[in-house]
């Protein structure tokens, strides 16, 4: 059970983030994309007949991940929906972050709340949970569209689709760890912004070697979902044993 | 042992004093010690100003006081509950704090900030700090649309919604125009009669007609914790003369009587122990010397000179 004071303070967080158009507007279109409107497309493309096989010149060798693919379209959808459903859960918490934590540092307001009668730590909780219940409605509602669709238009199993939604939970954990983490360290918005794009490229970077290298979407998603898992114990190690709250104030 | 009576507990909660600093460093990361063993203690109903130059440590200690910073070593103590008690919440919500000029928040309204602040104190009754702030037309505004004035003004009522014991105010009207500050001072002088306050300030005009005590602090440490009056005594009282002759002929005279006068434009300072006995015997050996002397009054050291010669001036202007 969550403490008064923090209960109050997702509070005021829900209420901010609401209110913010920038911070909700672009909270959204990234995941639209990302989780329903490319794979959306995709996959009704393959229901109306509009895939075909990949036509490869004779004697290539593809690596291990695509070699499935090269004989089936639908498993070369499969491959690709594994990075998609990767990148929209860790696009949301890195842009909200950003605005809940660098907007009131940037504007001086901490210094209103440290003033009441809550600690540093239920300030920073109310704050991640915002973030987490802002990332997790907009990625699980956009998400099930797609389960939806890959399960009618039977692209994969449903063990493939909890297996997707396992690699969402956990990007989206990973993404929250390090965008907080960023935002502690960074001064301003748009370091912030910027250490957050240099975070996300290599992490697609990995995302893609994954899927080229494992074969097997279902395993290349539970593989990318324990290397998040790992990434978020990092991240937030490095959070709570290295980062202050104090640099917030200074 | 038996769990204390009501009034048992009420007597032992008054034990502690509202604000308790114990042999307290702080070290910044980076090694920057902002202060260095301080103790002071504030007891209940005394108004005391927290003094010092610029990087003193008196916002520091004032974020240690909120919970906002954990010392690196001593204990920092609200009615006895340091940060890391569990109860500390408790303590806090005894206290109003007045940041120094925060900022505002861009999407919360007037009437937001104060449903949060009461909230989270658990009561307080927003409609007469309203009415004692005059916020009542600012309501529905958002905090950042509001002038400086105003926005402090808000700051003083979210600290005093749930009418708190205690006061903390850091630099309450610096950056403020002198018709807002006067403005505070007036809402302050209303305020703080009955509570415990802890103001901090640049401003030692305003210390000195707000607070009743002084804490003096240079390079993060305590120099003095003294009543005010107290600290007055330290310093001899100053007569101002003037003479129809000039400060020369003046200045001439009293060194031969064996004072130490200084000049000071057209007229002439001189220390005395003591002003009510010693002025008029004064007095009437220069007007018989032939002195036209027109004005001699007693100054009473302010508390500006009173901290330059605790400080010293070169430390002052730090």
């Amino acid at each position: 059970m969550l403490e008064r004071e923090v209960r109050i303070l997702f509070g005021k967080e829900w209420r901010q983030l609401l209110r913010s158009r920038g911070a909700m507007v672009t909270a959204l279109l990234l995941p639209v994309l990302l989780l329903v409107v490319v794979p959306g497309l995709q996959m009704l493309g393959m229901k109306a007949g509009l895939t075909r096989p990949v036509n490869l010149p004779p004697g290539l060798v593809l690596p291990r991940g695509f070699r499935e693919m090269a004989e089936d379209p639908v498993a070369m959808m499969r491959a690709m929906l594994v990075p998609f459903i990767a990148l929209g859960g860790l696009i949301v918490p890195s842009v909200t972050a950003s605005y809940i934590l660098i907007t009131e540092r940037e504007s001086r307001t901490l210094e209103l709340l440290v003033a009441l009668p809550v600690r540093v730590g239920q300030i920073l909780l109310a704050k991640l949970l915002a973030l987490l219940a802002l990332a997790s409605l907009v990625t699980l509602a956009l998400f099930t569209i797609d389960a939806g669709l890959i399960l009618f238009l039977r692209v994969g199993s449903p063990g493939f689709v909890l297996a997707l939604l396992a690699l969402l939970l956990t990007s989206l954990t990973f993404s929250t760890t390090t965008a907080l983490l960023v935002s502690l360290l960074a001064r301003d918005f748009r370091t912030a912004n910027n250490v957050n794009g240099l975070l996300i490229g290599p992490t697609i970077l990995v995302c893609f070697t994954v899927v080229l290298a494992v074969p097997g979407p279902t395993v290349t998603a539970l593989l990318l979902a324990a290397l998040f898992s790992l990434g978020s114990v990092v991240a937030t190690f490095v959070a709570l044993k290295v980062v202050t709250f104090e640099r917030l104030l200074r | 042992m038996p769990a204390p009576q009501p009034e048992d507990a009420r007597l032992a909660e008054n034990a502690h004093a509202p604000l308790e600093i114990s042999e307290v460093t702080k070290v910044y990361p980076g090694g920057i010690q902002a202060l260095d063993h301080v103790s002071f203690r504030i007891a209940p109903g005394e108004r005391a100003c927290l003094l010092g130059p610029n990087g003193a440590g008196k916002t520091t200690l004032i974020r240690l006081l909120t919970g906002a910073l954990r010392p690196s070593s001593g204990r920092v103590r609200l009615f006895g509950l340091g940060v890391e008690d569990p109860d500390f919440l408790q303590a806090k919500r005894r206290v109003g704090i007045v940041p120094q000029s925060p900022g505002m928040y861009r999407d919360l309204t007037v009437d937001d900030y104060l449903q949060l602040v009461r909230d989270l104190y658990g009561s307080g009754n927003i409609p007469e700090v309203v009415e004692a702030f005059g916020l009542g037309s600012f309501r529905t505004r958002r905090m950042a649309e509001l002038s400086g004035g105003m926005q402090r003004r808000l700051s003083m009522a979210a600290a005093l919604v749930s009418s708190p014991e205690v006061l903390l105010l850091d630099e309450p009207t610096v950056g403020l125009d002198p018709v807002a500050t006067r403005e505070v001072h007036t809402f302050l002088r209303k305020v703080m009669p009955g509570r415990t306050v802890l103001l901090c300030t640049h401003n030692l005009a305003e210390a000195e007609a707000l607070c009743e005590s002084a804490v003096i602090l240079r390079q993060g440490r305590v120099l003095l914790h003294e009543r005010i009056a107290t600290l007055r005594q330290r310093i001899q009282p100053v007569l101002v003369l003037r003479a129809a002759e000039g400060p020369e002929r003046l200045v001439e005279a009293l060194t031969a009587q064996g004072h130490a006068p200084s000049r000071e434009e057209d007229a002439v300072r001189v220390h005395v122990k003591d002003a009510v006995a010693q002025a008029p015997e004064l007095l009437r050996w220069l007007l018989a010397t032939g002195l036209e002397v027109y004005e001699c009054r007693v100054v009473t050291p302010s508390l500006e000179d009173l901290f330059l010669d605790v400080v010293g001036t070169d430390d002052a202007r730090a």
